[in-house]
């Protein structure tokens, strides 16, 4: 796979047959994806509203019937459940989406290979913007996103289960996301630098305790999101994480539920 | 216990301060190694158990034999971790 070349974002949209795509852009990364069926276009419009933005080089999307390859190359491929992914150089192809919440599953999978090259991740996480900086709480199911995105001001929470977060201007961003879980909602499509990578962890008191690099690395490796089994893709999300966590502080957030932690981080 | 050391060359692994950290992007399964760990594994590339032991026998001032011995229980975990093979022949 020549993950360099994905990152050039070079793509022509060809598929002027397939209609209108509708355009957005998440985590600077545009995308033109090609619905046909108004069933599934109109709920993904509404989805995505926040995150539309006209591109003529977004990468093609093109939903289609199981087992209409557009395609002979093939770069990568997920299927989960009835619905599959296959990212080719120029296009990536969704089959089988029945439903908007399996097209935004395979959304999340195909930036991960996209982001990958461009230095960035997705991560199970809550971002909140605390004097317009990011936050990144992590950590796996049950940590305590959801919470400490409910204990946060309204309008200060970029996401409450998908951080996105890029290298970009000489510094790590977090990005708005669509992708949300208990607090669903159309998201926020703005960017903020990070300020520190917090790993939850339920306590009895608030403290945030420093982690090493190893540390950082091993909370960090569970909660990203990534599917592809390729060595070469590994090696470069290693490389990310160690240029992330090198230069983003990362403590493990000892916390008790409530909006206190904050002092801790402030601190 | 004999042959070459060859790493599994499926897997994914950074030094960090002079340890490692191994990701096999099959299982998704991490594994790290210690300071020592990692100097077996970085030198352990194609050589004999016989020359990594010499190896870590000098940089650690102790005896060929103990390193020996410590490093073929290592290398037999590594084995059973499928993190490397023993191979009748050297690569290449």
């Amino acid at each position: 796979m020549h993950l360099g070349k994905m990152a050039e974002f070079n793509h022509p949209v060809q598929p002027l047959d397939r209609g209108v795509p509708l355009q957005i852009s998440i985590g600077g990364v545009p995308l033109s994806l090609f619905i046909q069926e108004d069933a599934l276009r109109e709920p993904a419009s509404k989805r995505y509203r926040e995150f539309a933005q006209n591109s003529e080089n977004g990468l093609p999307i093109v939903l289609t019937q199981p087992h209409e390859h557009a395609q002979s190359r093939v770069e990568f491929s997920y299927s989960l459940d009835d619905a599959r992914l296959i990212l080719g150089p120029e296009l990536a192809e969704f089959h089988g989406v029945r439903h908007e919440y399996a097209l935004d599953s395979l959304l999340r999978i195909l930036l991960t290979m996209v982001l990958l090259p461009q230095r960035g991740v997705l991560l199970h996480g809550a971002t909140v913007v605390r004097e317009g900086r990011a936050h990144i709480f992590f950590g796996r199911s049950g940590a305590g996103k959801s919470t400490v995105a409910s204990l946060s001001p309204e309008g200060t929470v970029l996401t409450d289960e998908i951080s996105l977060l890029r290298y970009s201007d000489g510094r790590w961003q977090a990005h708005g996301t669509p992708f949300w879980g208990e607090f669903r909602a159309a998201g926020i499509n703005r960017l903020f630098p990070v300020a520190g990578l917090h790993l939850l962890h339920q306590a009895n008191d608030d403290r945030a305790e420093p982690l090493s690099v190893k540390e950082a690395l091993r909370a960090l490796l569970p909660c990203v999101l990534f599917f592809t089994t390729e060595k070469r893709a590994h090696e470069t999300l290693l490389a990310t994480l160690m240029g992330l966590i090198q230069e983003v502080p990362c403590d493990r957030l000892h916390f008790r539920r409530s909006a206190e932690f904050w002092k801790v981080i402030a601190a | 216990m004999s042959g070459f050391i060859i790493r599994n060359p499926k897997l994914a692994w950074r030094e960090i301060g002079g340890e490692t950290v191994i990701i096999s992007p099959e299982d998704s399964q991490v594994h790290e190694l210690n300071e020592t760990a990692s100097l077996i594994w970085k030198h352990a590339e194609g050589k004999t158990l016989q020359e990594v032991a010499e190896r870590v026998s000098a940089v650690y001032e102790i005896s060929v034999e103990a390193a020996r011995a410590d490093i073929n229980a290592l290398v037999t975990v590594w084995q059973e971790k499928q993190l490397v093979f023993l191979a009748a022949e050297a690569k290449g």
